[in-house]
């Protein structure tokens, strides 16, 4: 049962970056997401882990073995593509024995182990079937049996629920994660899908131009971005820039703009720093315009996780717009509020919210500061920071 | 360890793997391109002949006849079969009627036609020539008519089939949206449908030019039968004129028809890809009126009914009409010399096969898996090349390559073989390529993380999936190989194929004899292709 460690992995594809320094360790039986946009290289890294592809730099290692130059035939490191590969005009059970009869098994442990297989996978009694008899999910599962029977110890999927539809695509994420659980895989699965990691992995290593940006527990990745990248792929947020005014006693204060002034975590930047502040969509809150009351500080609920200090309550701050959509989603609801001097601001709320508010309505927004990361302003503007290419 | 085994664990090894490669490419290279086209530096080896026959207005006239000749017949037949194979390939693809897999089916038949054969048939058809004793239409009609009639009959189904392969993949609803919209069906079909037929004109354009250009055995007995055969020349039987005239050294006037043709040939492919991506068809003006008259009724009948008119009358009744001979009074068919002639064009045939199925495999894998890089396109076109160039002048080029040599006399089967894998590898790899650039690589791929090595992955995962395309490219050409007669000619006299077994029957005016050795050829041929139909027929379901 390996344990996987890539070492400073570079790969070029003419001009095109494949990877750029892909350094991770990836514990034993760990379930780990790779999440990144499309031509991020999730990929390359995954084609690099198993072999069919080689890195121009960098070393990989399964349990501290140099297997850098190792064919892929003997790496154990079994994909599961998008479309499964099933093997076509091949029955279930040959498919799932197409490792063990290379290897040379006799027909009765085969026989044996496919029974086996397809058990653990609820297959069972289907392993005449032709792939193209079987639904996506079914596929899938004979896919993941072929792959276990192979005796591989790394399973790599890619992007293995995409080719299936939405409702199959949730229930799957669980089974998925659990079988390769109980089999004690290795597991490596590319994403572009920010919802399937945050529920799936064990850790999320989001990669972007061929590198990680950050790597770390899904809720660690969602409420503690590294980037304003992460910050807005992992979970919709709000971001918009700003200049540090003052900082202190883990809250900053930041002038927005326009006589807006918003608070934030501490970044640790001398006052009058250049500043992106990002906030999720769902940590910001929305009140009706109350003419005397100003709005109540929001204390209630904070993430165990946060290792910043508690903010002290002296700390409410909120700013006004206008609601310029509302957009029903079904569990939840968005609203738009346009903000002079910030543009449109999002704010995610449960559904039950509907009625409460109307498009053209002037509302207070504001969020706990804690909920508030900052970073230091991008070198090559806003734009190309959040770029999703 | 079995033989098995051990290919598997070589071929783990990366410089195995590209040593077979470059094996294949250096096969490529070496037995099929460079023969093909060394007449082009004979020329300026020979060049002293070559002068002196440029000098010579006779010689000079009696090329340019020739030449002109196979261009313009090639040109004709080829617009001929546009013309009408666009409506054929409406009706094969967008109606459905009773009887429309005979009608698919009847298309395809002349392709099993052995050109020989067709010679032989098309002249019964429309004339009636001294010594043949069953009576045909007996129209008196010149040569170049009868080439173009003849060239017509077996280059049809390659239009049609193109035609028709594109058509099945573009949608319906463009012309039924541009109908909606108010077009008239022709309208809809002019301005929509057709613009997204370049691809599929442009390939039935270079089968068809290429295969009328290249066309030999048919086309000289036609000649013969016509009794013009030593006065009206096409470039190739202008070739075998030359070869067989005794007294003169012929090979100045060789190389120099044989070069035209070449560049030409060439030029012509070049110019045709180059359309592919360029040619607009910007017809945006429209006739409301006119067209939508046009759209139905008479106007629309008529034009079915002129293109079945046409399928039977041109193509198939012409075809078959050597069958009549079965109705003769039989003479004494000498079965010994025709069963000799038949082992030999199937040794040649199956060997040429094999041998391409070995080594055009490696090249077929490379150029579908590196079909963007600068060496990937390179290969492409380079495979098409035995393609366009005549077959004659393939087998004259080659002959003279391998003649510097000094190879012993023996030696002439082998060289036949090998013109007849020069000119067949473009059929088997280019079907392999097709087949394997629509396999998902990822299956290989999934096969190698589960532990297989390179050739089991291929063998026991890629082959499978495209073994039907191997098999359906062998069999085209094996077919292929047992109708040519040009290339055969052109290396050899002693090496007696089939179709110049007839050819010779027929110089020697037995036509009987021909007649009964063509419909074996036939008949063998058609059994062969049904197998290609029944294979590919069930790849179509399985998929």
């Amino acid at each position: 049962m390996p344990e996987i460690r890539l070492e400073n992995i570079s790969k070029m594809f003419g001009d095109t970056v494949g990877a750029n320094g892909l350094t991770l360790d990836i514990a034993d039986g760990e379930y780990l997401c790779i999440l990144g946009p499309t031509g991020a290289g999730k990929t390359t890294c995954m084609r690099i882990i198993c072999g069919l592809t080689s890195p121009d730099e960098g070393r990989i290692y399964f349990d501290g073995k140099d297997v850098t130059d190792m064919p892929v035939d003997e790496r154990e490191a079994t994909m599961l593509t998008q479309s499964y590969s099933l093997f076509p005009r091949v029955n279930v059970e040959d498919n799932v024995l197409f490792g063990p009869r290379l290897k040379g098994w006799d027909e009765e442990s085969c026989q044996q182990l496919v029974r086996n297989m397809l058990g653990m996978t609820h297959m069972e009694g289907r392993g005449s079937r032709l792939p193209n008899e079987l639904s996506g999910g079914q596929q899938q599962r004979v896919a993941l049996a072929r792959a276990l029977a192979s005796g591989s110890k790394v399973l790599l999927l890619d992007e293995p629920l995409r080719a299936l539809d939405a409702r199959l695509r949730l229930e799957l994420r669980k089974e998925l994660k659990s079988l390769a659980k109980s089999m004690g895989l290795t597991s490596i699965h590319v994403t572009h899908d920010q919802d399937e990691a945050l529920e799936m992995a064990d850790r999320i290593a989001v990669i972007r131009d061929g590198r990680f940006v950050q790597i770390g527990a899904p809720q660690e990745v969602f409420e503690n971005p590294a980037t304003p990248f992460v910050a807005n792929f992992v979970g919709r947020s709000n971001i918009f820039e700003g200049t540090l005014v003052y900082a202190g006693n883990g809250t900053s204060r930041i002038s927005a703009g326009e006589g807006i002034t918003v608070l934030a975590r501490d970044p640790g930047y001398e006052p009058g720093t250049k500043v992106l502040v990002a906030v999720k969509i769902g940590n910001t809150k929305i009140s009706h315009v109350k003419a005397e009351k100003p709005p109540e500080p929001e204390a209630k609920r904070i993430e165990p996780i946060q290792k910043i200090p508690k903010p002290k309550p002296v700390l409410d701050f909120s700013f006004r717009g206008r609601i310029d959509r509302i957009l029903y989603e079904g569990a939840t609801i968005t609203v738009e509020i346009d903000v002079p001097g910030l543009g449109l601001i999002s704010s995610k709320l449960p559904n039950r919210k509907y009625d409460d508010y109307d498009v053209g309505e002037e509302v207070e927004v504001t969020w706990s500061p804690s909920k508030a990361s900052v970073f230091p302003y991008p070198e090559n503007g806003i734009k190309d920071e959040l770029r999703l290419d | 360890m079995s033989i098995f085994k051990r290919i598997d664990d070589l071929s783990s090894s990366p410089r195995i793997r590209k040593g077979w490669f470059s094996a294949a490419l250096i096969i490529f290279l070496t037995l099929i391109i460079i023969p093909a086209v060394f007449v082009l530096l004979e020329a300026v080896i020979e060049w002293e002949s070559v002068s002196e026959v440029l000098g010579d207005p006779t010689m000079t006239g009696m090329i340019w006849g020739a030449v002109s000749n196979s261009f313009s017949i090639a040109l004709i037949v080829t617009i001929l079969d546009i013309v009408v194979g666009l409506p054929m390939a409406w009706i094969l693809v967008r109606r459905s009627f009773r009887g429309k897999r005979y009608l698919d089916t009847l298309i395809d038949m002349p392709l099993a036609f052995p050109t020989a054969a067709v010679g032989i048939s098309v002249v019964m058809f429309w004339g009636a020539p001294e010594g043949v004793a069953i009576p045909g239409l007996g129209l008196v009609m010149s040569p170049y008519l009868i080439v173009i009639l003849l060239h017509t009959v077996f280059t049809f189904p390659y239009m049609v089939r193109s035609l028709a392969g594109i058509l099945d993949q573009i949608d319906p609803s463009f012309e039924t949206a541009g109908m909606t919209l108010g077009a008239s069906r022709l309208t809809a079909v002019r301005t929509i449908t057709l613009p997204l037929f370049r691809a599929g004109l442009v390939t039935g354009f270079i089968l068809c030019f290429a295969r009328s250009l290249s066309e030999t055995g048919g086309t000289y007995i036609a000649l013969q039968m016509l009794g013009v055969s030593s006065s009206f020349f096409t470039g190739p039987t202008f070739i075998k004129y030359m070869k067989d005239l005794p007294g003169a050294d012929p090979t100045g006037a060789l190389i120099v028809v044989s070069v035209i043709m070449i560049v030409l040939a060439v030029a012509l492919l070049l110019v045709a890809k180059y359309m592919m991506n360029r040619l607009r068809l910007p017809w945006t003006k429209v006739w409301p009126v006119w067209e939508r008259r046009l759209s139905k009724g008479l106007a629309a009948r008529s034009k079915d009914i002129l293109t079945f008119v046409f399928l039977f009358v041109i193509v198939i009744l012409p075809s078959f009409y050597i069958f009549a001979y079965l109705t003769a009074p039989s003479g004494v068919a000498d079965l010994n010399s025709l069963f000799g002639a038949i082992g030999i064009s199937f040794a040649i045939a199956g060997i040429a096969v094999v041998f391409n199925i070995v080594f055009g495999i490696p090249m077929a894998i490379y150029i579908a898996r590196n079909g963007n890089t600068r060496l990937g396109v390179l290969l492409d076109n380079l495979v098409n090349i035995p393609l366009i160039i005549p077959t004659t002048v393939l087998g004259l080029s080659l002959s003279m390559f391998w003649g510097s040599f000094n190879l012993p006399a023996g030696a002439a089967f082998f060289l036949v073989t090998l013109g007849h894998i020069s000119f067949t590898y473009p059929l088997v790899v280019r079907n392999i390529t097709g087949a394997i650039s629509e396999v998902d690589p990822s299956y290989e791929e999934v096969a190698r993380t589960l532990g297989a090595k390179p050739f089991r992955a291929f063998s026991k995962v890629l082959l499978p999936i495209v073994q039907s395309s191997v098999i359906a490219g062998a069999i085209l050409a094996f077919t292929r190989s047992l109708g040519e007669t040009g290339a055969t000619i052109s290396i050899s006299k002693d090496v007696v194929t089939v179709p110049v077994y007839i050819m010779d029957l027929i110089e020697q005016g037995q036509y009987y004899q021909g007649a009964v050795a063509a419909m074996i050829l036939i008949v063998i041929c058609f059994i062969l292709m049904f197998g290609v139909r029944y294979l590919t027929g069930r790849r179509k379901q399985g998929a």
